[in-house]
């Protein structure tokens, strides 16, 4: 008969085994890099505390995720921050595109505001529904500071001081077509209500390069109602191709004093429609400096300079 | 009969029962403190002003008991918890034995009615805001029915409460994990097992309130808190794992995912209720505001590691 001690035993060794594969990433980074990662949890550490939060935001569980994170970002997608000097020190509503059919791009961003500013800061990724529920993910995400995208969440959230990340695409960003690269679909409103509402201000950010990571070929939508997803896009491959990202911070919008949360849809939808065409034009300005790469050079020879 | 306050506390042999019956007696020498159950009284409560009575709660000397003591308030604590009895056992119990005491508590005119109902109605979901609040739905029956009557007794005395707000005081409390040396549930049960599995692939933030801390509070109920439903739990949580870590039992990592089917087949040896799978996979943390308008926060005297490491085996 298997004794517990056994199975704790061997569940052990596979933890170490995983660590020693994870840790062999680190080999990728300079001692500088190193150095920043280690004080980058240092100071998250004395923010955020050693015990988990009630979102359950863990920085010392988190750890290893960060370095694993960390070196994706610097060495896998080579990601570049432009306008870094648009973050202050003090609570945001990062609202951004999204793109690429699984969310690389909130995952860069989220080292971004971690491992380039200072303070740094953990964004509270809004995630869908279904994500929560998922094995594994769900405890992951949640160790990394990922929370249901809930209106009394994203509240609390911002009753606490916390600056969250919100894609007001949802699944139309992640699922676009090739045509559709890089064209901001339609933002959902709620975002700029719990603006409204908390009075914390809204940061653009545009991403350039994470449509490309997995090459989207087909959108399959009855398998995905069938397995009660949001939505399945079919792509050429399942391992994500290093094409170089770039993450454009805007300058802070302010919010408008003559409306609230509670006004109506006819008052609201101009100004979000204000931040679709800011971002918009965020992303085609970066395009215009994007680096090259096999997909890329394609796309903007395809759809010119729009 | 005499003007002494008279109080009423139905489910007395409880763990939680019991210790409040010890503040009530001993911080009230004044008033009469009356405990019933239709079970044994556990431990004794060695004060001069309570008297425990061993009786259900239907039968005719029940009423008597209204009719000769005529309580000021009455605490419903009593209730069946699963696994304990068959779902239609414990609806039967706890829905005729919640009417039967709401009818007399209406027709002998009593001022307060403090009645203990749990997080657990709330159910723990996936899309579970954190820090849900009182109005929110109470959504654990729509996907297990067998916990009908938990949902049943909270909306029973709610509707009874607006009902009779005019009249009779009545506060539902709603709170989290009680747990302690005295108290046997579910929770503490998992938590103190070396045979229950520990999910390797959820990690649920949970909340958890110390049985005297529990007792303490609904004691401030009977004078400090006005009409209402209040969740009940302290401002910090933590994780599942952490939890089952301070408790010191030997851990079997499993992919919880696969318990639902597992607890479905070999139901008759392991009495593992399957809506508890819920609540070792997502979180259900509820938000503390309300109650803390009128008793302060620094009324608890345990933290959530101390409470649970108060439970620590061996």
């Amino acid at each position: 008969m298997i004794s517990l001690d056994f199975l704790a035993k061997k569940f052990n060794s596979f933890e170490q085994v995983l660590e020693s594969k994870f840790s062999s990433y680190k080999d990728l980074l300079t001692s500088e890099e190193k150095s920043t990662l280690e004080s980058t949890y240092q100071s998250l550490l004395k923010i955020y505390g050693e015990t988990e939060d009630p979102w359950g935001l863990s920085v010392p569980k988190a750890k290893k995720s960060f370095e694993i994170l960390y070196t994706i970002y610097r060495h896998y997608f080579k990601v570049r921050l432009f306008g870094k000097e648009n973050i202050k020190n003090e609570q945001y509503m990062v609202i951004s595109n999204h793109s690429g059919q699984i969310a690389i791009d909130g995952l860069m961003i989220g080292c971004a505001f971690a491992f380039e500013n200072e303070p740094p800061r953990v964004l509270r990724l809004m995630v869908e529904r279904f994500f929560t529920a998922l094995p594994f993910i769900n405890k992951w995400s949640s160790e990394c500071g990922a929370v249901l995208g809930d209106r009394d969440n994203c509240l609390n959230l911002l009753k606490r001081g916390e600056s969250l990340l919100i894609f007001p695409e949802g699944v139309r960003g992640v699922s676009k077509s090739t045509t559709n690269y890089y064209k901001v679909q339609e933002f959902t409103p709620g975002f700029f209500r719990m603006a409204l509402k908390s009075g914390v201000k809204i940061l653009p950010v545009a991403v350039v390069g994470a449509e490309e990571i997995f090459p989207y070929v087909y959108q399959a939508s009855a398998v995905a109602k069938i397995l009660k997803l949001p939505a399945l896009p079919i792509s050429a491959n399942y391992f994500p191709l290093p094409s170089p990202i770039d993450i454009h911070v805007g300058k802070p919008i302010e919010l408008p004093e003559d409306i609230d949360a509670d006004s109506e849809d006819s008052l609201i939808n101009p100004h979000i429609r204000e931040i679709e065409r800011v971002i918009q034009s965020m992303l085609t300005e970066g395009r215009k400096t994007r680096r090259p790469w096999a997909f890329s050079k394609k796309m903007n020879e395809d759809n010119g300079d729009e | 009969m005499n003007n002494k306050r008279s109080i009423l506390i139905i489910g007395a042999s409880g763990g939680l029962a019991n210790i409040l019956c010890g503040i009530l007696a001993k911080r009230m020498p004044d008033a009469r403190i009356i405990g019933i159950d239709s079970r044994k009284m556990k431990n004794e409560v060695d004060f001069d002003n309570y008297t425990f009575h061993r009786m259900r709660y239907t039968r005719r000397n029940f009423e008597k008991l209204f009719r000769e003591n005529r309580f000021e308030s009455i605490y419903q604590i009593g209730r069946i918890t699963p696994p304990g009895g068959s779902a239609e056992e414990r609806l039967s119990f706890s829905l005729v034995n919640t009417s039967k005491v709401l009818e007399l508590a209406e027709k002998y005119l009593i001022k307060k009615f403090i009645m203990l109902s749990t997080y657990h109605v709330y159910g723990a979901q996936p899309d579970n805001p954190v820090f849900i609040n009182e109005d929110y739905p109470l959504k654990v029956s729509i996907k297990h029915p067998e916990l009908r009557d938990v949902t049943e007794i909270d909306a029973l005395c709610t509707n009874w409460m607006w009902k009779n707000r005019e009249n009779i005081e009545t506060v539902v409390l709603r709170p989290c994990n009680i747990i302690g040396p005295q108290i046997d549930n579910t929770i503490s049960r998992y938590l103190t097992s070396n045979m229950t599995p520990v999910p390797i692939d959820f990690n649920p933030m949970m909340q958890f309130i110390h049985e005297y801390d529990m007792a303490n509070i609904l004691f401030q109920a009977l004078d400090k808190i006005p009409t209402g439903v209040y969740n009940v739990a302290p401002s910090e949580t933590i994780s599942l794992q952490e939890a089952k870590k301070i408790t010191g039992t030997r851990d079997i990592p499993f992919p919880v995912f696969t318990l639902e089917v597992l607890s479905k087949a070999i139901r008759k040896i392991w009495p593992f209720p399957s809506y508890f799978i819920d609540f070792v996979m997502y979180s259900c943390i509820i938000d503390n505001t309300k109650i803390h308008q009128y008793i302060p926060e620094d009324i608890y005297q345990y933290n959530c590691r101390k409470t649970l490491s108060l439970i620590r085996k061996g």
